[in-house]
């Protein structure tokens, strides 16, 4: 692999990764969201998977490979087992900000990002560490998302993009960290989807749906 | 040595291996005591041998000094107190039908579990590790929390999990970022997490990439800690949860995460000095005490109102880390143990009033003296060491918090935290008296005590009053600590 | 850029000359590349020719109330779309109005001739009018950044604003086109341009239900000889915006700088093949799309001026090593 196709690979993966994300803002669908999630999955692993055949690193390709079966395949799998099968239930619910409003918060957010990584980029000036905005806008992204909805699955949704883009960041800055680390941050994003996964089908039994408005027994 | 190292982590996760293949039964709860209590021993023994060095075991992975051994000691004396507590507090459970065997069982696989992690979390050297136990715990205690299964338990838990998820998720950032500075510092890529490799490369640290990750670590393990802006899941969570689960996050897990805090601070100040680090903690402090006094003020729910003065100790104990002198961590030290034995005292009181009245309102509970000499001594024992009364600890450690501030030349920080306490103060002085004091209202159910609670209440009650009256050999133990941070005036 | 010579200077004037001629056959092909998939005849492509030569003999009816703003509203339009198929390097590259073919320009001319339209369109004191005008403006302050920051992200390769700059460094580095800010700014530019030609899914140009017209909406009461004129001006900013895209992502076959007279004819043979094709594929996602509704609109234009946003953002910062 050349130097030119790897600075190309890596920039249409973080930018496919920033489009995923500007699209779970724009789209309002539940089923869809959940398949731009898996797109977003995809576009992660890439970073991983092409840093690893340019530096013929073995370890992060097999890295590359576990974030795809897991952020692209099997979290969105279970996600969409958990939006269930009534129509009333797929489509989200008029989110806080409108979507307007929200895709123009976003243009700001991107624009934060890029300011906010500049020191990254002035001490470690390579190809990978420049996608690193990208990275850092989806972060920015995914918490506004979880702000901003209602939805009990669009806040999963939010939270699991927060965790590509943490993860995105770490692969680009540092070609991974120490494996117990990865491996804790993997049981993390497991252990949220599972247990979010859960709460919502109790919340549906117990609530009779999953729309976060109706959590307000305990104020004050 | 390094056996002693292990025996904190080992102890508890073999008391949750037996739990998970016996069940919940007096054999496998004792275990579990006995585990809490291991930790403590260990400490006391580390103490005595370990104090004034730093020690390394499994790859340099985890260490002990002064002040690792000081937080060890505040889990094992509150695990020990809430084990001992939780043998009576699900016996009741289960015999009045609040909950059944599966619940119980879970409960008692999830604790020791939670104990294991959290003194790994204060046992690690390399952060990468600590951030793995601290996320272990919030693994741990989600469950715990909707233990009850009710409406209100479940939007607990939700909030619970994603607010600390989120906090989970930018701490980890911020370690992703110290990693990238201290690999372009000079670290090799197996340590460059590690303690001691980050305090010997700090001052190549690049300042802009280190303040970036320290903001991130401050949001992130401050979300953990109960601090502002991520404070809104504290009084949920800590009133839902089961009263001896509440007295074990209220009074050890918020420190085990400011702890964390700590140790980053260690590093952050030699790399951009200390001018960064303590503005952040004041705001965040400062912050945290007022909406925590402003929203003691308003509470009706005795639960939640000790879940918002938890709260509020964590802004002073964020200011006093914010001084960053020697008396201000020793102060601090002492504050988190006192807070953590009283903290066990109310919750495990308050967990018997809502068995007794099925309800958490304090409008519901009057003449508690009256009625249960043992629930109502001891509750008031445990608001009076919350209150900052003599002769117990909490007095002398928020005396030497004000010397710390005036000497750090924090008088204003000083002077709108005291501001902010006393009106915590005055809310709870009010609302303790409303339910302690007076004659008990006609037709008020009695208080049943279970023996273990009893037991664990009497001794947390002597803890507290020893720990008032003779600070002791931990003196020696705290200033060691202070020291090992790094504090030099 | 270098002195014009007199074919560059005669390239210029073709140009012109071909987006008059050419602007109703290409709004005619469109209806009629519609009709046939819609299994009906159609009209023909000269249909549109025919209507302008029946207005042009009808009789001029201004209305009551109305000042020169309504008057002189057509020939502005018609006059700046003019200017700029006169600016743009449609055919070949050295225009004699170069150094003014900047990308501020040309956005600044669009969106005098929609003004003008505006307020027209309030000058008639109808409700429709009024509607018309409202919905119109709207629209334009989210197209008009939106094609700014499009272009400007195409340029920043170039580093120049300059459109034939543009136009020549695609032509030379064809890699560029496959960047992440290329794709995303023309996603953004067809959708703005879309919506700046009243196309569907933002307007519908042969609606007769006066709540849903946009465009339509503003020029109700024009009649005769100005209502030709405006009819003539919009095919032709439908003809220079289909020519714009064209060259910025298909620049092959325009002439050079100091072309000959065999280069510009290839010039003009290509950029026809690219504009009726580029028409033919819009005709046809039409038939697939349904009009949004105009409170919607906001959202795609807010999402496509995101997209222009994350397009000059990529250009800058995913500088290759070449930069």
């Amino acid at each position: 692999m050349t130097q030119a196709t790897y600075n190309g690979v890596l920039n249409l993966a973080a930018g496919a990764f920033l489009l995923a994300a500007v699209l779970i803002v724009w789209r309002r669908e539940l089923r869809s969201i959940v398949a731009l999630l898996a797109w977003q999955g995809i576009a992660l692993a890439a970073i991983p998977l092409t840093e690893g055949i340019y530096q013929h690193d073995a370890a992060l390709i097999v890295v590359g490979v576990v974030v795809l079966l897991l952020r692209a395949v099997a979290l969105p799998l279970l996600l969409a087992r958990a939006v269930g099968t009534e129509p009333g239930e797929r489509r989200e619910s008029t989110p806080l900000v409108n979507t307007t409003t929200s895709l123009l918060i976003t243009a700001g957010l991107t624009i934060l990002a890029y300011a906010v990584t500049r020191p990254i980029i002035a001490l470690d000036p390579s190809p990978s560490t420049r996608a690193v905005p990208a990275a850092f806008a989806v972060i920015l992204i995914a918490v506004f998302v979880m702000v901003s909805r209602r939805r009990a699955l669009s806040q999963a949704v939010g939270f699991m993009m927060l965790d590509n883009g943490i993860a995105a960041t770490a692969f680009l800055i540092t070609a991974g960290v120490p494996l117990i680390v990865e491996l804790g941050a993997s049981l993390d994003v497991l252990f949220a989807v599972l247990v979010l996964g859960l709460l919502t089908g109790h919340m549906r039994r117990t609530f009779g749906g999953t729309d976060l408005d109706q959590l307000r027994e305990l104020r004050g | 040595m390094s056996f002693l190292l292990l025996v904190p982590i080992a102890a508890p996760l073999a008391a949750a291996a037996l739990a998970a293949v016996l069940g919940w039964r007096r054999l496998t709860s004792s275990v579990t005591v006995a585990a809490a209590l291991s930790v403590l021993v260990s400490a006391v023994i580390l103490s005595f041998n370990n104090r004034s060095q730093v020690r390394f075991g499994i790859l340099n992975l985890f260490r002990t000094d002064a002040l690792s051994i000081t937080m060890l000691i505040v889990i094992g004396t509150v695990g020990t107190l809430a084990t001992v507590a939780s043998i009576g507090y699900i016996d009741a459970e289960l015999a009045h039908g609040h909950t059944d065997a599966k619940g119980a069982n879970l409960y008692g696989v999830l604790v020791p579990i939670f104990l294991a992690a959290m003194a790994s979390a204060v046992l690690a050297n390399n952060i990468g590790v600590m951030w793995v136990a601290i996320e272990a715990t919030t693994v741990a205690t989600a469950f715990l929390v909707g233990h009850r299964r009710t409406r209100a338990a479940l939007e607990a838990t939700w909030k619970y999990v994603v607010i600390c998820s989120v906090g989970i998720a930018l701490a980890f950032l911020g370690t992703v970022l110290l990693y990238f500075a201290s690999l372009h510092a000079g670290a090799s890529s197996g340590d460059a997490l590690n303690i001691d490799v980050l305090l010997a490369h700090a001052s190549r640290l690049d300042p802009a990439v280190t303040r970036l990750g320290a903001g991130l670590l401050l949001l992130g393990y401050g979300a953990k800690a109960g601090l502002v802006p991520f404070h809104t899941w504290l009084a949920d969570a800590h009133s839902q949860a089961p009263a001896p689960v509440s007295a074990l996050m209220s009074g050890v897990l918020l420190s085990v995460a400011f702890y964390a805090l700590l140790r980053v601070k260690s590093v952050v100040d030699l790399a951009v000095g200390t001018g960064f680090l303590r503005t952040g903690l004041i705001i965040v402090g400062l912050l945290t005490l007022l909406i925590a006094a402003s929203l003691l003020l308003v509470q009706t729910d005795f639960k939640r109102m000790l879940a918002y003065s938890s709260m509020e100790n964590m802004g002073l104990v964020a200011v006093a880390a914010a001084a960053g002198t020697k008396l201000a961590i020793a102060a601090l030290l002492l504050h988190v143990l006192a807070h953590g034995i009283a903290k066990s005292l109310v919750f495990l009181g308050s967990g018997q009033l809502q068995a007794a009245h099925d309800s958490t309102q304090i409008s519901d509970v009057t003449g508690v003296l009256a009625r249960s000499p043992m629930i109502g001594a001891t509750f008031l024992v445990g608001l009076a060491i919350l209150l900052g009364l003599p002769p117990f600890a909490m007095f002398a450690s928020e005396l030497s918090i004000s010397r710390a501030l005036a000497g750090a030349g924090l008088g204003w920080v000083l002077g709108a935290a005291l501001l902010l306490v006393v009106v915590a103060f005055a809310a709870l002085v009010r609302n303790g008296a409303r339910m302690l004091l007076g004659p008990p209202a006609p037709g008020s159910p009695a208080i049943a005590v279970p023996r273990s609670v009893s037991a664990a209440l009497v001794t947390g009650v002597i803890l507290s009053l020893v720990l008032g009256l003779t600070v002791g050999p931990l003196l020696e133990l705290f200033q060691t600590a202070a020291s090992v941070l790094g504090g030099n005036r | 850029m270098s002195t014009t010579t007199g074919l560059a200077a005669l390239a210029t004037l073709l140009q012109v000359v071909a987006v008059v001629a050419a602007a109703p056959l290409l709004v005619g092909g469109m209806r009629q590349v519609r009709a046939r998939l819609e299994g009906r005849a159609g009209g023909g492509i000269g249909q549109p020719w025919r209507d302008l030569r029946k207005l042009l003999r009808k009789q001029q009816i201004t209305p009551a109330g109305t000042t020169v703003v309504f008057g002189f509203a057509p020939a502005v339009v018609a006059g700046t779309t003019l200017l700029i198929a006169a600016i743009l390097p449609l055919i070949a590259l050295g225009s004699p109005l170069d150094p003014a073919a900047d990308l501020f320009g040309v956005v600044g001319l669009l969106f005098l001739g929609t003004v003008a339209l505006t307020l027209a369109g309030l000058d008639t004191g109808t409700a429709f009018g009024g509607m018309g005008s409202s919905r119109e403006i709207t629209i334009a302050a989210l197209v008009e950044p939106t094609i700014v920051l499009a272009v400007f992200a195409l340029s920043i390769p170039g580093h120049s604003a300059n459109l034939a700059a543009i136009v020549s460094a695609t032509a030379d580095h064809p890699g560029q086109l496959v960047s992440p800010g290329s794709l995303l700014a023309f996603v953004a530019l067809a959708i703005v341009i879309i919506a700046e030609t009243g196309r569907l899914p933002v307007d519908n140009p042969s609606t007769h239900l006066e709540l849903t017209m946009i465009h339509e909406a503003m020029v109700l009461e024009y009649s005769g000889p100005k209502l030709a004129l405006v009819e003539w001006a919009s095919g032709m900013r439908l003809t220079v915006l289909l020519g714009l895209i064209a060259n910025l992502f298909l620049p092959w076959g325009i002439a050079g700088a100091d072309p000959s007279m065999l280069a510009i004819l290839i010039g003009l043979v290509a950029i026809s093949v690219k504009i009726a094709l580029l028409a033919g594929v819009l005709a046809t996602v039409e038939i697939f799309i349904a009009k949004l509704r105009y409170f919607r609109i906001p959202e795609l234009l807010a999402g496509s001026f995101l997209l222009a946003l994350l397009a000059v953002t990529a250009s800058y910062f995913f500088a290759t090593p070449t930069n």
